[in-house]
């Protein structure tokens, strides 16, 4: 039984969105699908196959429960993009290193969703491809120094061989939950989840708040 | 008719037989809703009971049971208009046609000059209420003095006829005089119970809201409506059993939804009194508005110069004035959303008049100016005004901004007030039985109130999204139009998520099952199962997708479709759809999407199925498609 603004943070579940965003052929699906297809549990997968995956976490004893939104990458629903992103607590900005165009779309992407979302949101900018190593186009120097001016994290990943998914997806969901940690604090903790506009983290009690006030004496019966 | 009932200057009888006979010479001219405007009656019966001879009163009541009687009779007949589905009223083409079939159900009350697909608001209310008349099993107080006058009367009257006739003239003027002021207490003592409510209640609710210490305007309303609450549960026994049921079994599902259903048929319940309330005080506010006309065709609003056609509130007298005068405003046409006696319409008009936003200042003077020279041309009998058209021109379009800015105000407001209205029925649900409130009970509440609020007020509501987003349903159709052969590729679905081979499809064209699915969208007249929909349409989709890969490359397993190829097809099967409201059934479900439901699933496919329309949309004009020269 959860209590109303209690201390116990324990027995919360955070949920939080992250869109996907990235070229048309830089491997965004084929990431996301390594991610949530895990081996010991394949019903991750919903029936709206990749482009909307669910994945429930617990990290540190706290239950995390992520909902990735795949976007369109092609030019002409560019302009699509911020209904999509909207509301979101995370992008995972993909592309392709041996594309060199794939990265220019990153840095237009990272513009848009920091003058749409502002530093709340967490960015991470993905180097995907990396069993292409030879045929590197951006180099990693660049990418990272570009990621850092930028206030977003670099991560390496090869898709084909599984590598860097996972610790992608874990450090993106620890620094979600330190944000939306950051402003439970400064929201103060007494606050009810019922003021939580719709922009921002939804946190929500795994059990309702029972009440606890008696019926009257008429309605007793 | 309606205003008939509101004057007060009748003598109540009088007035009453006229209107029933009116409404025989109607009902045999098959136009059965004079009816439902008949019962008012009752009230004014009730209101009059105690000055009134008695003689009238039998023949008012029996003319009102008669009434009573009839509109019983025809409502479940009524009953498929009121809740008319939500067939596109605007198809193109279809709107002489349309509008001849309205015309033999054209409502009384307006006048007879307007056509109109919605039920006056004191009609809906006269629904409202008739679907409650089947099922009332308890009396108010003073309907109970109400009988048991009746009683005392019938006892009068024979005690009257008993009476020897030599003590007849002195006995009979005492008897009478008991009479009268047996009934005027009796009817004093209800007025004084239905008023003042029951002092254990009191206690309870004050015990109830103990916590908060100053009570605002709403606590205050809260309070009442708790009050309410726990009489009705004094004189009813079925809130209690199913409480007491709910704590033995309380993981029990069926006895959750047992309970709402139980409740949502209790006309008389608190909940259900204001969720009656609200969906008037909603539709009431939307039917000035969506009556008022039908939208022009869209063949007449694309064409380059804009007549009074399209203006999308046009005057009742417009008909008429426009075969005399070729180009004519009646003076009040731009303003006719404030000249209803709607609060937030003039509200609305504040904000169009720029005191509000400094920034709006330009068009406040615009307008002003365009009003005053309304004022000194000189005019063709009543209201009409002529005017050279290409002066016109600048101020049709300056009027038809100002609209759209006052009917957006306006949505925006009714919205809100929609919002407002289900958090207080929820509230007060979840306050009536404490049992609902866990997280799975309270989402059932939730969307059986949503579902029993929405059902009759959606197409009115329906109508004024259209009306908002006029333009992009346009635009949808002239895509629609321009793209009605395209194959999926046209749309940019990748050559391998459809068969190039149209033998495969046996006569069917790709993703057709995705393509009925959506249809079903326009059925529904509740946000939630609309939006069920939505998601059953992305998942046949993708399951079509999944299909049509295994035809083209056997063995090799195809990756799962992403966005990249889902908003292409998606986007196809929008088009093939037909459906230009689909645009605005979209945005009204943006609105009513609930907030839990915004990042998962449904908010995915809601969010996609608009970027595929707002793609549609700008196919015609070739915005984003550049790839495609065939059509452009």
């Amino acid at each position: 039984m959860a209590s109303g603004g209690g201390a116990g943070g324990s027995n919360k579940t955070y949920s939080f969105k992250v869109v996907l965003l990235g070229e048309g052929c830089v491997g965004k699906t084929s990431l996301v699908l390594r991610y949530c297809e895990n081996k010991f549990n394949d019903k991750h997968i919903t029936t709206l196959q990749a482009s909307f995956l669910t994945k429930k976490l617990n990290i540190t004893g706290k239950r995390v429960n992520l909902a990735i939104w795949d976007t369109a990458g092609q030019e002409r629903f560019h302009a699509l993009g911020p209904i999509y992103y909207r509301d979101s607590n995370g992008a995972i900005l993909v592309y392709d290193i041996t594309d060199e165009d794939s990265f220019q779309k990153v840095k237009n992407w990272v513009k848009e969703l920091r003058k749409m979302l502002g530093n709340e949101i967490c960015l991470c900018i993905v180097g995907n491809k990396i069993d292409l190593e030879k045929e590197r186009h951006v180099s990693v120097e660049e990418a990272e120094g570009y990621a850092e001016s930028v206030g977003a994290k670099h991560y390496h990943t090869s898709a084909k061989l599984n590598k860097g998914i996972e610790e992608l997806f874990l450090d993106l969901c620890k620094r979600m939950m330190e944000t939306a940690q950051a402003e439970e604090r400064a929201k103060g903790n007494g606050v009810s989840q019922s003021t939580s506009s719709r922009r921002g983290v939804q946190i929500v009690d795994d059990e309702p708040q029972a009440a606890t006030v008696a019926g009257g004496c008429c309605s007793s019966g | 008719m309606a205003a008939a009932v509101v004057d007060g200057g009748m003598k109540p009888l009088q007035n009453a037989m006229r209107m029933a006979k009116v409404a025989i010479q109607l009902d045999a001219g098959n136009r059965h809703k004079v009816y439902n405007v008949m019962l008012p009656n009752e009230e004014v019966l009730q209101q009059s009971n105690g000055e009134m001879v008695a003689v009238e009163v039998e023949k008012m009541l029996k003319l009102a049971e008669q009434c009573l009687e009839r509109a019983n009779d025809l409502f479940p007949k009524l009953n498929h208009l009121f809740v008319s589905p939500s067939v596109s009223p605007q198809e193109p083409g279809m709107d002489s046609k349309l509008n001849s079939r309205r015309g033999h159900c054209r409502v009384l009350s307006e006048g007879g000059g307007e056509v109109s697909p919605f039920l006056p608001p004191e009609v809906f209310q006269r629904f409202q209420a008739m679907e409650s008349l089947d099922t009332r099993k308890e009396l108010t107080p003073i309907e109970e003095a109400s009988r048991l006058n009746q009683k005392l009367k019938a006892n009068y009257e024979a005690r009257l006829a008993r009476l020897p006739p030599a003590q007849a003239r002195i006995q009979k003027t005492s008897l009478t005089l008991s009479f009268q002021r047996q009934m005027m207490e009796n009817l004093i003592i209800a007025k004084a119970r239905q008023d003042a409510p029951d002092w254990c209640c009191v206690c309870a609710v004050r015990r109830r809201f103990a916590a908060s210490g100053c009570i605002s305007e709403e606590e205050q309303e809260q309070r009442v409506l708790y009050t309410n609450v726990l009489e009705y549960e004094q004189d009813h026994d079925w809130p209690k059993l199913w409480k007491a049921r709910l704590k033995k079994y309380p993981d029990d599902v069926t006895l959750v939804s047992g309970l709402v259903s139980c409740l949502l048929s209790c006309p008389d319940h608190p909940v259900m009194k204001l969720l009656k309330r609200h969906q008037y005080k909603v539709y009431n506010r939307l039917y000035p508005i969506v009556s008022k006309s039908l939208p022009a065709s869209p063949a007449q609003l694309i064409k380059p110069s804009h007549s009074t056609q399209s203006l999308s509130i046009p005057d009742s007298r417009r008909s008429a004035s426009e075969s005399s005068v070729g180009h004519s405003l009646s003076s009040n046409a731009s303003l006719n959303i404030t000249t209803s006696n709607e609060h937030r319409a003039k509200e609305a008009e504040l904000d169009v008049d720029g005191h509000h936003t400094p920034n709006r200042e330009n068009s406040f003077e615009d307008l002003e100016q365009f009003l005053s020279q309304l004022d000194w041309k000189p005019s063709h009998g009543d209201h009409d005004m002529a005017f050279e058209p290409s002066q016109l021109v600048d101020q049709e379009s300056l009027v038809q901004d100002l609209e759209m800015r006052a009917l957006k105000d306006h949505l925006k407001g009714i919205v809100k007030d929609i919002h407002i209205a289900i958090d207080q029925l929820l509230s007060l649900c979840l306050l009536s039985f404490e049992c609902l409130n866990t997280a799975s009970s309270k989402d059932l509440c939730l969307a059986s109130l949503e579902e029993a609020f929405f059902t009759p007020v959606w197409s009115p509501l329906l109508a004024l999204f259209r009306k908002v987003h006029r333009q992009r349903e346009l635009s949808f159709e002239s895509s629609m139009r321009l793209y009605q052969e395209a194959s999926p590729g046209d749309v940019g679905v990748a050559p391998g998520l459809y068969p190039q081979d149209p033998a495969v499809l046996h006569g069917s064209y790709p993703y057709e099952s995705a393509v009925q699915e959506l249809r079903l969208l326009c059925g529904d007249c509740c946000p939630q199962k609309k939006l069920d929909c939505i998601v059953r349409t992305l998942r046949v989709i993708c399951a079509c997708a999944e299909d049509y890969g295994c035809l083209h490359e056997a063995g090799s397993k195809t990756a799962a479709i992403g966005a990249d190829d889902l908003l292409p097809i998606l986007s196809y099967v929008a088009l093939r759809c037909e459906l230009p409201q689909l645009v605005s059934e979209c945005a009204a479900l943006e609105e009513f999407i609930h907030e839990g439901y915004l990042i998962g699933e449904e908010g995915y496919c809601l969010t996609s199925m608009q970027s595929a329309l707002q793609y549609v949309e700008s196919l015609h004009t070739g915005g984003f498609l550049q790839h495609n020269s065939k059509f452009t």
